[in-house]
């Protein structure tokens, strides 16, 4: 009881300590946006003068900087990052409320996916170790990590959609059918990765005295394997999530403009190239937090796994 | 239980026999692609017997086999030659399921205490995983009745059964090893080094702890060690190994009076005295160099390289192991000309 | 000719030859796409098709490039917005399939003699998609919101011809100051600035589109959002996915809903255009917004009847920027590079969509203006080389000392890299020019571009809003906010004054065919291609047309039955009493522009005779119509019928591969349909079942 109350306090000085990071992320982020040359309104089409003013005095662009960044903060300190400047129908909030499900969905159903089978084939290739299986396991995840995702996408495409028919070529309707692509796409090269990860480690833990111990007690290998070895051994896999579930449920621009998913990862893209600063910034924030609350979780499923530091916490 | 009768007939009679008992390893080396192969003879051709009740010390240099042998002796790692026999029964010849189940008399104490705890879990589980295992059915307090019952036994607070290994020092975490161990009233416990990674003050406590449980629960031990004077308060007789295999094996009192073996009687000079004025510099063992590769093992006598009475012979002859006179076993080919007894010096 | 262009004239022009070539809208055997055949068009009298040959879901799926910014018709730029708004709304004008201005939501208008005042009758009829009347007083409201400075709309330019409207922009006067005049409802009156000889163009861009002010007022800034949105198109705003889709449906209360066909269309955003092809390729889009650069060939084997290429209103263009050395007072030397440029070698190996050669400013197409060409546009690209060579000698460069400049271009859709990479490369080789090339960032590169600072020659184009030259020749004018070039010439400028005032058409075209040719003489750029529009379309789509401008109306188009929808639905139209009587009025048209190519890819050896009007006769009535008739023998019925059973089981997916093959190479033969060729794409559909229900109808 103690020990939880010590971590909840351990955890919310943490994420205290965390605000001014996120802080100096949007600061920067902020004034890095206004340099660039350019600005949200400039085309290749005329824009008169009047009109252009118009536009910055909507945008309050108008206003001297520092003024703007303060009008700026006190946005985001009530949670609105303002109106988009190139989706001119829609809030930042809105797009991102929009978009987010999507990308979380998408690289949740991938990150579990590839945790699911990355660990199982990794366990399965260690405990196989330096035979035939634990060759073509390894070999096959080498391949997933090097094979990039656009070339993986469209053959998938090509053979499962264009020739196939059996799943849609891209889109997304909420629909089975339309994740699966999209996800096994997305899970493959984490999959391998979180398989390799898994092997080593279970290997070295299984190379450990206590489960020599475990073996000693006379449990049965499965009962050593899952009591045991599977805690430890995933342990650099649970590390390794943390930024890798930040970046997938982000949302990958490369897989969504494959498959045409309206996720969150193009907005970065299409955002700083149209200037739309408070699209920009709004999706900064967003994936700042993300990361920081994942890495936060993270955490504190790594104090679960490891008594160790849960106990070295209360210091 | 219904080997106690088996048991009882038994008393006072050979429980275990290990015959020319050999694990070697296949070890690469180099690169992917002009690696080669080695065999490394980690327990070559050991031999002995051990009675009901019985403690058989088992000495040598770091790296000469002792873990090897006594995993080998418990069916935790496959043997390459030789047999095992537990009470008659050949344990190589059993498959993993009926081993397994032998894991009910048959249990090892680690060399490295803490590390042979799982973190993860606490003491009570790890004490009671065992019962678990073998009595599934078990009632939740009696496990626990009898985990602080263990504790208690080998000296800890039976209030710490929620911790973990690392809220404990090494001296408590051999001791939660030991009823670890204990717990399912094996008849025979190996300890790898149990003290090794202890303070000299603690290792005496854990010997003693040792000592009284065997005598209490009529254990047979096999008591490893690196040097003879940890073994020598418990053992009933001694075995030394060198580069996996056994030189010598003599009973107590012989031994540290008289030894056999040359190597035998440069571990008895080296073993530190307390008193400095005593303490002899390493030269005075008659040890000298190191211990060869494992890999790559002197041939004839293994010990030749070091041995300060070799002859001819020893170059080209493994000397095998022989029963003298008094009954004690060594593997010299001079044992009868050399007078080793300790106080002497050396011819 | 190459192929490229062969087939586009092609695209253009088959829906004109409707007699020629009798053959179904067969799919290649080979081609692995899932768009099934559809029926032969016909269509009656008024022009419209037939009830009998059109699809029984009339839903059409449109990819529409990049996620429209908005629909708030005011505040849309961009060509994906325009897309969609001309569906849901309806400006006073309209156009046709073609291009040409048609009456709107005005039925008729009046111009005044100097050409300053133009008179709108509205139709009584028209309705918003509530039920409200279209008045004269929504589109004064309109006008005036979207050039009110606080819409700020970034496309209010397009109302600039109007009488204050520079000034009502400016926040100088109020918006009612705005020279529009409601006369009474149903009359309109807006007042000019000048005689603008393209204002009725103007009409129906999205800037000057009404708006339904009760809901304005009632939602704000979100009365363009799915549920709130009024519109007075023939569609309504049915739901707005972001990014996913965005779907409208008929608009009942449209005056001319009777004839509108599509029921609901579905735009959907695409921000890659081989995800686009390939849901294409999948069958899940009927139209798409381009097609992936450098799949050309590759298409254009595999998808002949798909892919559709046709010329747009825009160039594509290096720019000087004349007031930095070298380029400054040295005709000559930009001469020179112009010279040198193989304008065919770069479309034909660059760009790769059939854009044409050009080199003048002005597309062709706009209108009845003819470009003016400069002398050497004739010439042979030797000759250009030897007289580069020429002036680069004479403007004292050599091979000792090379001129040196660097090119400056942004990573867009069009190919620039390649395009600046191959111009250099070509410019080295011909004249020995060491040019550098810079990539920017886009918005990076349109503000150095704009600031004539560091650029010298960069990549440039325009493509208009309004079909009309003056568009393009503006640009050039001194002071002008997108003249990039530093181009000043007071002759020039008084020019484009007078054609700005000139209210004839024909002196105002000699007018700016004189501006076009003094810029060509200055040649303050070096003309590259004009653009095309390339895309991949069902051959079930129909209705639309090719045009310069890119704009397609949903409304126009209507989707045919596959054919074997044809088989499985006829069975029910077959008892229909129009049918019989139908055929003789009809006239067949063969739009299909490959249709004619198909048909001798899949000519067969031996098996003319048989097969000739084996696919008509499948649907039941092409093989009825006399155009048809003509060159097509009568089948008996019965023989389709064993070819629908018979084809499944004959389903070779081997053969795929090897016959689009033949297609390219076959060469161009009497377009007659063996019976064989029905039976791949039967098979591929079969995946559904249909045969059966194809044999059942024919009893
Ligand atoms: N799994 C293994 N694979 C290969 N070699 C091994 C393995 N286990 C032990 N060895 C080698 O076998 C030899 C004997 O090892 P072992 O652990 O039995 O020595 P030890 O006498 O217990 O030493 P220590 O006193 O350090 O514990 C060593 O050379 C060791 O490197
Ligand atoms: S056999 Fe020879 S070398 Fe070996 S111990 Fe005896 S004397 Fe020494
Ligand atoms: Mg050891």
């Amino acid at each position: 009881m103690t020990q939880d109350s010590g971590m909840l306090k351990h955890t919310l000085r943490r994420l205290l300590g965390l605000l001014p990071t996120l802080l100096m992320l949007i600061t920067v982020t902020f004034f890095m946006m206004r340099m660039a040359p350019g600005g949200p309104f400039d085309s290749e089409k005329l824009l008169p003068a009047e009109i252009e003013a118009n536009l910055n005095a909507k945008y309050h662009l108008d206003e001297p900087l520092l003024r703007q960044y303060f009008r700026y903060m006190g946005q985001i300190a009530v949670l609105d990052f303002g109106p988009s400047f190139q989706y001119k129908d829609w809030s930042v909030n809105e797009l991102i409320a929009q978009s987010y499900p999507v990308s979380l969905t998408v690289g949740g159903l991938a990150m579990l996916l590839a945790f699911v089978l990355g660990t199982t084939l990794g366990i399965a290739a260690a405990l196989r170790q330096n035979t035939r299986v634990d060759y073509s396991l390894m070999g096959i995840a080498m391949l997933g990590i090097s094979v990039p995702n656009f070339v993986i996408a469209p053959i998938l495409i090509l053979l499962l959609a264009v020739y196939a028919g059996w799943l849609p070529a891209g889109g997304w309707d909420w629909g089975i059918a339309s994740m699966v692509l999209p996800v096994v796409t997305l899970a493959l090269p984490v999959t391998a990765y979180i398989a390799r990860l898994t092997r080593g480690s279970m290997i070295e833990v299984l190379h450990s005295n206590f489960i020599r111990t475990a073996r000693a007690k006379g449990l049965p290998e499965s009962v050593v394997i899952r009591r045991h070895a599977l805690k430890p051994a995933i342990l650099p896999v649970i590390s390794f999530m943390g930024p890798a579930t930040a970046g997938l449920i982000s949302g990958s621009v490369v897989i969504e403009r494959i498959f045409s998913l309206p996720g969150l990862g193009s907005y970065f893209v299409t955002g700083a190239l149209n200037r739309d600063y408070t699209l920009v910034m709004g999706v900064v924030i967003f994936y700042g937090v993300l990361i920081i609350l994942l890495n936060f979780l993270v955490d504190l499923i790594y104090a679960w796994l490891n008594p160790k530091i849960r106990y070295d916490e209360k210091y | 239980m219904p080997g106690a009768v088996f048991w009882g007939q038994l008393m006072n009679d050979r429980v275990l026999r290990v015959q020319d008992l050999a694990v070697h390893f296949k070890v690469r080396e180099g690169l992917l692609f002009n690696s080669k192969t080695y065999t490394l003879k980690a327990v070559n051709g050991v031999s002995f017997e051990l009675n009901a009740g019985e403690t058989l010390g088992i000495v040598g240099e770091s790296g000469c086999g002792k873990s090897t042998l006594a995993r080998a002796i418990l069916g935790l790692i496959k043997p390459t030659r030789g047999r095992v026999l537990w009470l008659g029964e050949d344990l190589g010849k059993l498959d993993e399921e009926a081993l397994r189940k032998r894991r009910e008399d048959l249990q090892i104490v680690f060399q490295d205490p803490l590390a042979a705890l799982n973190p993860r879990m606490t003491v009570r589980d790890i004490i009671a995983e065992p019962l678990w295992t073998f009595y599934p059915r078990i009632a939740r307090v009696q496990v626990d009745e009898r985990v602080r019952g263990m504790m208690k036994m080998v000296g800890l607070l039976p209030n710490q059964i929620n911790r973990y290994p690392h809220e404990f020092s090494g001296g408590q975490c051999q001791r939660i090893g030991i009823a670890r161990a204990l717990v399912l009233n094996p008849k025979l416990v190996v300890c790898d080094e149990p003290v090794s990674a202890l303070d000299v003050s603690i290792q005496a406590q854990i010997i003693n702890l040792l000592k009284d449980l065997q005598k209490k629960l009529n254990l047979s031990l096999v008591f490893i060690a690196h040097d003879l004077s940890v073994v020598k308060h418990i053992s009933d007789r001694v075995m030394v190994l060198y580069l996996g295999r056994a030189m010598e094996i003599s009973s107590r009192s012989a031994l540290y009076k008289r030894p056999l073996h040359p190597y035998t009687s440069a571990l008895i000079k080296a073993v530190p005295v307390p008193d400095p004025k005593l303490a002899r510099i390493a030269s005075d063992t008659g040890l000298t160099g190191d211990m060869p590769s494992p890999l790559d093992p002197p041939l004839g006598c293994v010990f030749h390289s070091r041995c300060p009475y070799v002859v001819k012979r020893c170059e080209l002859e493994v000397p095998a192991l022989r029963r003298m006179e008094n009954g004690d076993w060594v593997a010299c080919h001079c044992a009868e000309e050399l007078d080793l007894t300790i106080g002497k010096a050396p011819t | 000719m190459k192929p490229t262009r062969q087939f586009f004239v092609l695209a253009v022009c088959v829906p004109l030859l409707s007699a020629c070539g009798s053959d179904d809208g067969e799919r290649l055997p080979g081609s692995l796409d899932r768009h099934a055949r559809a029926v032969e068009l016909v269509v009656a009298e008024d022009g419209r098709p037939v009830p009998w040959v059109l699809a029984v879901e009339q839903v059409l799926h449109r990819d529409n490039g990049e996620e429209p910014v908005t629909l708030d018709p005011h505040l849309a730029e961009g060509t994906p917005s325009a897309h969609i708004l001309r569906d849901l709304f309806e400006g006073l004008t309209s156009e046709s399939p073609t291009g040409r201005v048609i009456p709107g939501a005005a039925i008729r208008w009046n111009i005044s003699r100097d050409g300053k005042t133009y008179t709108f009758y509205l139709r009584r009829e028209a309705r918003w998609s509530n039920g409200d009347p279209v008045t004269a007083e929504d589109f004064v409201y309109g006008l005036r919101r979207s050039a009110s400075p606080s819409t700020a709309s970034n496309f209010a330019q397009v109302l600039l011809p109007i009488a204050n409207a520079a000034e009502v922009l400016a926040g100088k006067v109020p918006t009612d100051q705005l020279g529009v005049t409601a006369i009474n409802d149903h009359i309109l009156q807006i007042q000019l600035k000048g005689p603008t000889p393209y204002f009725l163009r103007l009409l129906n861009h999205s800037s000057t589109y009404p708006v339904h002010r009760p809901s304005l007022v009632k939602y704000g800034s979100a009365f363009s959002r799915p549920g709130n949105l009024v519109s007075n198109g023939a569609y309504i705003l049915k739901d707005w996915v972001l990014r996913s889709r965005i779907e409208l449906v008929k608009n009942e209360n449209y005056w001319d809903a009777e004839n509108v066909i599509i029921k609901q269309v579905f735009y959907y955003p695409f921000e890659d255009q081989s995800a686009a092809s390939k849901q294409f390729r999948a069958g899940e889009l009927h139209w798409t917004y381009g097609v992936p650069n450098n799949q050309f060939k590759w298409l254009q084997r595999h998808y002949p009847d798909e892919l559709v290429i046709s010329p747009w209103a825009g160039s594509y263009f290096f720019g000087y920027n004349v007031t930095r050395e070298p380029f400054i007072e040295n005709q000559d030397l930009r001469l020179a590079l112009a010279l040198a440029l193989d304008r065919d070698l770069l479309t034909e190996k660059v760009t790769q969509f059939g854009e044409q050669p050009s080199y003048a400013l002005v597309p062709p197409g706009i209108g009845e203006f003819v470009s003016p060409q400069p002398e050497w546009a004739d010439w042979t690209q030797a000759e250009r080389n030897d007289e580069a060579r020429r002036l680069y000698a004479e403007a004292g460069y050599s091979e000792d000392k090379p001129l040196r400049f660097e090119i400056r271009y942004d990573t867009g859709q069009n190919n620039n890299k390649k395009m600046a990479l191959a111009a250099a490369s070509l410019w080295k080789q011909v004249l020995g020019v060491q040019a550098t090339l810079v990539n920017e960032e886009g918005k990076v590169f349109l503000r150095n571009r704009e600031q004539m600072v560091l650029t010298q020659v960069f990549r440039s184009g325009w493509t208009s809003d309004y079909a009309d030259p003056f568009g393009f020749l503006e640009l050039f004018r001194t002071g002008h906010g997108r003249n990039y070039y530093g181009y000043s010439n007071a002759l020039y400028d008084s020019l484009l004054d007078e054609i700005a005032s000139e209210r004839i058409p024909a002196r105002r075209r000699r007018l700016m065919f004189e501006a076009e040719r003094i810029l060509l003489g200055g040649l303050p750029f070096i003309p590259v291609y004009t653009y095309v529009t390339k895309r991949l379309v069902s051959p079930r789509l129909k209705g639309w047309e090719s045009n310069i401008m890119d704009h397609h109306y949903s409304k126009n188009m209507f989707l045919l039955k596959s054919v074997h929808e044809g088989e499985a639905s006829a069975a029910a139209v077959e008892r229909d009493e129009e049918r019989p009587a139908e055929p003789e009025e009809s006239v067949t048209e063969e739009v299909l522009p490959t249709a004619t190519e198909e048909g001798q890819a899949n000519e067969a050896p031996g098996e003319h005779a048989a097969a000739t009007a084996a696919p008509a006769a499948e649907d039941g009535q092409a093989s009825e119509d006399p155009g048809e008739a003509a060159n097509s023998e009568e089948v008996p019925k019965s023989e389709p019928e064993d070819d629908g059973a018979t084809a499944p089981a004959e389903a070779v997916p081997a053969e795929v591969e090897a016959l689009p093959a033949e297609i390219v190479e076959s060469p161009q033969v009497q377009s007659e349909a063996p019976g064989e060729t029905g039976e791949v794409p039967e098979e591929n559909d079969a995946a559904g079942g249909d045969s059966g229900s194809g044999e059942g109808f024919r009893e």
